[in-house]
């Protein structure tokens, strides 16, 4: 037997009234915020919000300290790290070759959950506070052990000055230059 | 005569001044500066910045000319499948429709520089309202030829738009020459005076009419048809370049021509600028706070972005039906009643010969001579 069809209907919420004050009031409350604005905007390149030690940012391999567990590998929710193989010198027979099998990374898929670094045994896997760094195509993504070794090149610390942000009641967001982020002691 | 002489009887000749300066010229300008409001006004009540980047001091204001720039220069793709012609025509046409109203509507009360005789003269509003009504049809005509179904389907809930308006403006707009007992644009804002403009005297009349405005144009609590942040821009989504230009700057300048009349019949028109003699007093300073009144219910219009989101097809529909057509018909009513307390009193224009029809008909040198003798 089919399902019987019902027509439902949504109860009207208040009347003529309440459709026309409820109208003034939005405009009111537009015209408010049009002579007295909240900006909660930053000036993105020229200023750029200081990250906190332990942001979960951009991954980087310490290849010394990796035991090939492959933990991270099986970890992450997104299948954005892999396990390769890798030719390196026996450690007992420099002269003899092993394969050992390393971590390699896909930002196209990692979603920064920062599981790989929780679970890493020996802390190889470490997160750099930074997040917005651009490609210019996809295959530049994938990064292979060289580039994962290496903490990439933040370039808009070089261009603009870190602040501090505060969410204030009265004027919105309230920028205060962050202090002793460079590493020269400003 | 000098040169200057030569000049002004040029510039100040009703078709040039009016319908391409202030006209086309102005509406342009109008859309760059109403665009650019509507992004910032909404940037600041939603705390952004909105255009920034291009020209900082300016506010972002050359960002508006870098867009018209681009869609000037980029390629324009004709799809195989679309009908070529009126693919091609519609945008076109449908622009240089929209601003046709600045033609026929008097922006003085000096008969030298009207734009029609006074015999046509009587019938202004009629005539404005009439021309007013055109582009809408060149809107489906472009989603139709762009032969879509996404395109087509954009056109018909354009259409349903349309028919829900256009009653609407044209009843709220039609509401003061009940009152003043004339079409004449002229007489209605001389009846209108100092200070018994239809504003106060009507107020549901301009509400309604405002609101027919929003619609007609696709401003925001209404921008059903072509929600331009989207992918598919209802009848327009197969438009690219500078023919999605005109598409979207048309119906800036439709606003623009709307708020002109709507301005001109509501708001008292040129009052409290009195027209005199010569080409300043009579013409210039009237036009400009004419003008000037149309571009502020323009600029308050677009705020109205920053405050509402888009209503649904049938919600857009059952106020128009239900709600602002009887506001509007109780708007006549008020009308009727206002006429029939007389609370305005008609004052007829001296309806001297129109100087620049003589124009028309006469050789070269004797226009130029007989409209400077005008001014």
């Amino acid at each position: 037997m089919p399902p019987k069809a019902v027509a439902k209907t949504l109860p009207r919420r208040g009347g003529l009234f309440t459709g026309v004050t409820d109208n003034l009031a939005a405009l009111m409350i537009g015209l408010k915020y049009f002579v007295n604005p909240r900006r909660f905007s930053i000036y993105y390149p020229k200023e750029y919000p200081e990250l906190r030690q332990g942001y979960r940012g951009f991954i980087i391999l310490n290849k010394a300290k990796c035991i090939s567990c492959a933990a991270c590998a099986r970890i992450c929710p997104s299948a954005a790290m892999k396990m390769i193989r890798v030719p390196v010198p026996h450690p007992k027979e420099p002269e003899k070759k092993v394969t050992k099998q390393f971590p390699v990374i896909n930002y196209q898929r990692c979603i920064f959950c920062g599981y790989c670094v929780d679970i890493c045994p020996t802390e190889a896997l470490y997160h750099v506070n930074y997040h917005d760094i651009v490609y210019d195509n996809l295959a530049e993504m994938f990064w292979d052990l060289e580039t994962f070794q290496k903490e990439p090149e933040y370039k808009t610390a070089l261009e603009g000055t870190p602040v501090r942000l505060l969410i204030h009641e009265e004027y919105g967001l309230v920028k205060i230059p962050a202090r002793g982020v460079r590493e020269d002691g400003e | 005569m000098s040169v200057l002489d030569v000049l002004l009887a040029i510039i100040f000749y009703p078709p040039i001044w009016q319908l391409l300066i202030l006209g086309f010229g102005g509406a342009l300008l109008i859309a760059i500066v109403a665009v650019w409001f509507e992004r910032k006004a909404a940037a600041r009540v939603q705390r952004r910045i909105g255009p920034y980047w291009a020209s900082p001091r300016l506010g972002g204001l050359l960002h508006l000319v870098a867009d018209m720039m681009r869609y000037m220069f980029q390629q324009v793709i004709i799809p195989r499948t679309v009908d070529y012609f009126p693919f091609l025509v519609a945008p076109i046409v449908g622009m240089a429709v929209s601003i046709l109203p600045f033609a026929v509507v008097p922006l003085t009360a000096n008969p030298s520089y009207w734009p029609l005789p006074p015999g046509l003269m009587e019938y202004s509003l009629l005539l404005a309202l009439a021309i007013s009504t055109l582009p809408p049809i060149f809107l489906i005509v472009a989603g139709w030829a762009a032969n879509n179904p996404f395109t087509i389907v954009g056109g018909v809930r354009e259409a349903f738009i349309i028919l829900a308006y256009e009653l609407i403006a044209i009843l709220s707009l039609l509401a003061p020459a009940i009152t003043v007992g004339s079409f004449n644009i002229v007489e209605i804002v001389q009846a209108q005076g100092f200070f018994k403009w239809f504003i106060i005297l009507n107020p549901l009349a301009f509400l309604a009419a405002v609101i027919a405005i929003a619609m007609s144009t696709s401003a925001f609590p209404f921008e059903i048809p072509e929600s331009e942040p989207e992918v598919v821009a209802g009848p327009f989504t197969e438009y690219s370049g500078i023919l999605y230009a005109l598409n979207m700057g048309g119906a800036y300048m439709r606003r623009f021509a709307f708020s002109l009349i709507a301005s001109l019949v509501l708001l008292g028109g040129w009052y409290p600028v009195v027209p005199g003699e010569g080409v300043v007093m009579g013409y210039l300073l009237p036009s400009l706070v004419v003008v000037a009144k149309a571009a502020l219910v323009t600029l308050a219009i677009s705020f109205l972005r920053a405050v509402y989101g888009r209503y649904r097809l049938d919600q857009a529909l059952d106020l128009a039906w239900r709600l602002v057509l009887p506001l509007t018909l109780l708007a006549i009513l008020l009308a009727l009643i206002e006429a029939y307390l007389g609370i305005v009193q008609p004052v007829k224009p001296d309806a001297a010969p129109c100087k620049y029809l003589l124009l028309i008909y006469s050789p070269r040198e004797l226009l130029v001579l007989d409209y400077i003798s005008g001014l």
